[in-house]
């Protein structure tokens, strides 16, 4: 393996990296209001949303991303491998935050949103003033894990033929039939940023845990 | 449309030849993965450094490496090491080698949380080792980590998926040769995403027929 | 037609959880400056009625008038909007038994955060008033403390000093020192004397019977959801009408005296 080689590893990983930020960007707010919509309990949609999050917490990536991928042009809508990636990545990270959000905000404490009530806040001033700030902070433990599993699923991407870093590395093994060592270096490119992800969520939960025991 | 579903219809043996072989795959890799990960969690605790050392070393890389990936490291590396692996077989080692790392987490959280009087009281009233383990221990435990093992399990289900890669005739590999060959994407593949979905809700079905066990015990 | 004289007017309000009836046709009225203590066994809907005058819960049947103005439904007879009942609730005041204190905020932004965004008054205009309430009740020391780090007797008292900065017209208290440590309870009591006293309208629910006959200038006795005997502390407390208040009264005696002899040595 060549120098070039590793390069294009390494261009491969910045690819995969970058999907996965605009993955998670996109999917952290979708999730939000996904959450939002069944705490409120509004009306058929929120039926809606636990059906649609219930299916795509089931479904593999790969398989999400090869119905995209394949079905949409099928049906008239034209899309290339990287919008069929970005979509796969923010439905699937909208599911999965979504049931992270909604836990924290099933579990928030009735009586300081009566109280804000009681103040005369509206809905809007509730949820932006009093629950979104303590609800985040539940939640971030819960969301930095949902972004470690994310970025490990993202070598699946080059199933549409994505060029990140598992495509780059199964091509340079087949140029070489040497398969193995792309493949090595692509996981000592991933295992320090999930390495390091996860540290964040330990970090995270240590503090809160202190804080609260302080309290 | 309807055509479209006519034609997976017909395909219905390949698909579910997939569904199965995403089953078996499923249940045997996580039947032999918690196995192991009974092995792994005493070690995880064990008194001897080293040993704590290297099993933590174990299972902290497991969740830091994409499964794909593992997954194509085993399918290539084992022929390297002289070991020629078909890959029905490799797929099925790369699932059980991952898993048993996050059982042996998962058992390792369990244990820590269960109470020691009960098993001090078995001590006291006479039973062996194995008794102990098999009657007084293993079952509040598996009981009490129900919820998380099958959220394990379903994520084992979806991890399969990826053994695709490796052309293992699994459920996504099926959908997606009948989608090449008859130019059905959408049917083919809303198909597998719903027998995805049914399998989960299985699993999901018997965590919560084991939970109103555990809750019928409390 | 609402007496708009009164302060409140809660006229005929009946509340349903599922079948049983927690509020049969309860009426009452409170002028200015008075301080209403309702008392009650457990179970008879004493909080339920608190939290139906500022619509918390929605009454089944009834009216609820704010110095002539009927709370819940507008002038057009529609359910008012999430909006419109906040307005009406920017006029009413509530303490809670579990102080619902905004843990994310410090003891002078909890006070400062509905004034400001509510209200929309001047930011410094708020912090003064602010400061001068946490003084009122004895915590000007604690102004940038987390709730967390607060005791129940002082975490209940900023409860108070927040739900006064709105400048309410009436003040209700739901249970306020039954989360307390007895040690605690003083405390409290002693800041809600005060307001009493300083002509604030309060509707309070509460089991401090020592409270209730010092402090009120009216009893409301509510048993099973209805109002049995409505009288000043002095006629209720030595002279109770009805068999169930007598009971009642028998079985807190006790505590009155307690009470009495509580607020005494302070």
């Amino acid at each position: 393996m060549s120098g070039a080689d590793v390069l294009a590893i390494l261009q491969g990983a910045v690819v995969t990296v970058t999907l996965s930020l605009v993955g998670i960007l996109i999917g952290l707010p979708i999730g939000l209001a996904l959450a939002v919509l069944r705490w409120a309990d509004v009306p058929v949609i929120a039926r809606v949303v636990a059906l649609y999050v219930s299916i795509v917490r089931a479904t593999p990536l790969v398989t999400l991303l090869l119905l995209l991928f394949f079905a949409l042009p099928n049906i008239g809508i034209a899309i290339g491998p990287v919008s069929a990636a970005i979509l796969a990545l923010v439905m699937n990270t909208a599911a999965f935050n979504c049931e992270v959000w909604r836990a924290a905000l099933m579990n928030f404490p009735r009586d300081q949103y009566e109280a804000a009530q009681s103040v005369g806040m509206t809905a809007t001033l509730r949820f932006r003033r009093i629950v979104l700030p303590q609800v985040v902070h539940v939640s971030l433990p819960g969301l930095v894990n949902e972004m470690s599993l994310l970025i490990k699923v993202t070598p699946v991407l080059a199933v549409v033929g994505v060029v990140d870093i598992t495509r780059a590395a199964v091509r340079i093994g087949a140029e070489t039939y040497d398969p193995l060592p792309p493949f090595l270096i692509a996981v000592a490119l991933y295992a320090p940023i999930v390495f390091a992800l996860v540290s964040v969520q330990r970090w995270i939960e240590r503090r809160q845990r202190i804080a609260e025991a302080a309290a | 449309m309807i055509r479209d579903f006519g034609i997976v219809w017909s395909e219905r043996d390949l698909l579910l030849s997939g569904l199965a072989n995403t089953t078996i795959l499923s249940v045997l890799s996580a039947a032999a993965a918690l196995v192991i990960g009974f092995i792994l969690t005493p070690a995880l605790v064990a008194k001897q450094r080293w040993l704590g050392l290297l099993a933590r070393g174990f299972v902290d890389g497991m969740r830091c490496v994409p499964f794909l990936l593992f997954a194509y490291i085993v399918y290539y590396g084992f022929p390297s090491l002289g070991v020629r692996l078909d890959n029905w077989t490799s797929g099925l080692v790369a699932l059980t080698i991952y898993n048993a790392a996050y059982m042996a987490e998962i058992l390792r959280g369990a244990w820590a949380a269960q109470p020691r009087e009960p098993i001090e009281a078995g001590i006291a009233f006479g039973f062996s080792s194995a008794g102990l383990f098999r009657r007084i221990v293993l079952p509040p435990l598996l009981l009490a980590a129900g919820p998380v093992l099958g959220n394990q399990m379903i994520q084992i289900v979806k991890d399969s998926a990826f053994l695709t890669i490796i052309a293992l005739p699994e459920l996504t590999h099926a959908a997606s040769s009948i989608q090449s060959r008859h130019y059905v994407p959408f049917a083919a593949f809303i198909t597998a995403v719903f027998l995805y979905w049914g399998l989960c809700l299985v699993i999901e079905a018997g965590v919560g027929s084991i939970d109103r066990l555990a809750a019928a015990r409390r | 037609m609402a007496d708009d004289r009164k302060v409140l007017d809660v006229a005929g309000v009946t509340k349903r959880f599922g079948a049983s009836e927690v509020l049969s046709d309860v009426s009452f009225q409170v002028a200015k400056g008075e301080t209403v203590c309702v008392l009650g066994p457990s179970g008879s809907g004493k909080s339920t009625l608190l939290r139906c005058i500022n619509w918390l819960e929605r009454p089944d049947a009834g009216q609820i008038y704010l110095n002539g103005v009927q709370i819940g439904i507008s002038g057009g007879g529609l359910v008012m909007t999430d909006r419109e009942l906040s307005r009406i609730r920017t006029r009413i005041g509530m303490v809670f038994q579990h102080f619902a204190l905004w843990p994310h905020l410090t003891v002078l932004q909890n006070l400062m955060e509905a004034p400001v965004q509510v209200q929309k008054r001047p930011r410094a205009e708020v912090r003064d008033e602010a400061l001068a309430l946490l003084a009122k009740v004895g915590l000007s020391d604690k102004r940038d403390a987390f709730p967390a780090k607060l005791s129940g007797g002082q975490k209940q008292r900023v409860g108070i000093a927040r739900a006064l900065a709105m400048r309410p017209d009436l003040l209700l208290f739901d249970e306020p020192t039954s989360a307390l440590d007895p040690e605690l309870v003083g405390e409290v009591l002693v800041v809600m004397r005060e307001l009493a006293r300083e002509g604030m309208t309060m509707v309070v629910v509460t089991h401090e019977m020592g409270f209730a006959r010092d402090a009120a200038t009216r009893v409301l006795f509510l048993d099973r959801g209805r109002v049995v005997e409505t009288a000043s502390p002095d006629e209720f407390f030595s002279s109770p009408e009805t068999e169930r208040a007598r009971q009642f009264i028998q079985r807190y005696a006790g505590e009155a005296a307690n009470g009495r002899r509580a607020m005494a040595s302070r």
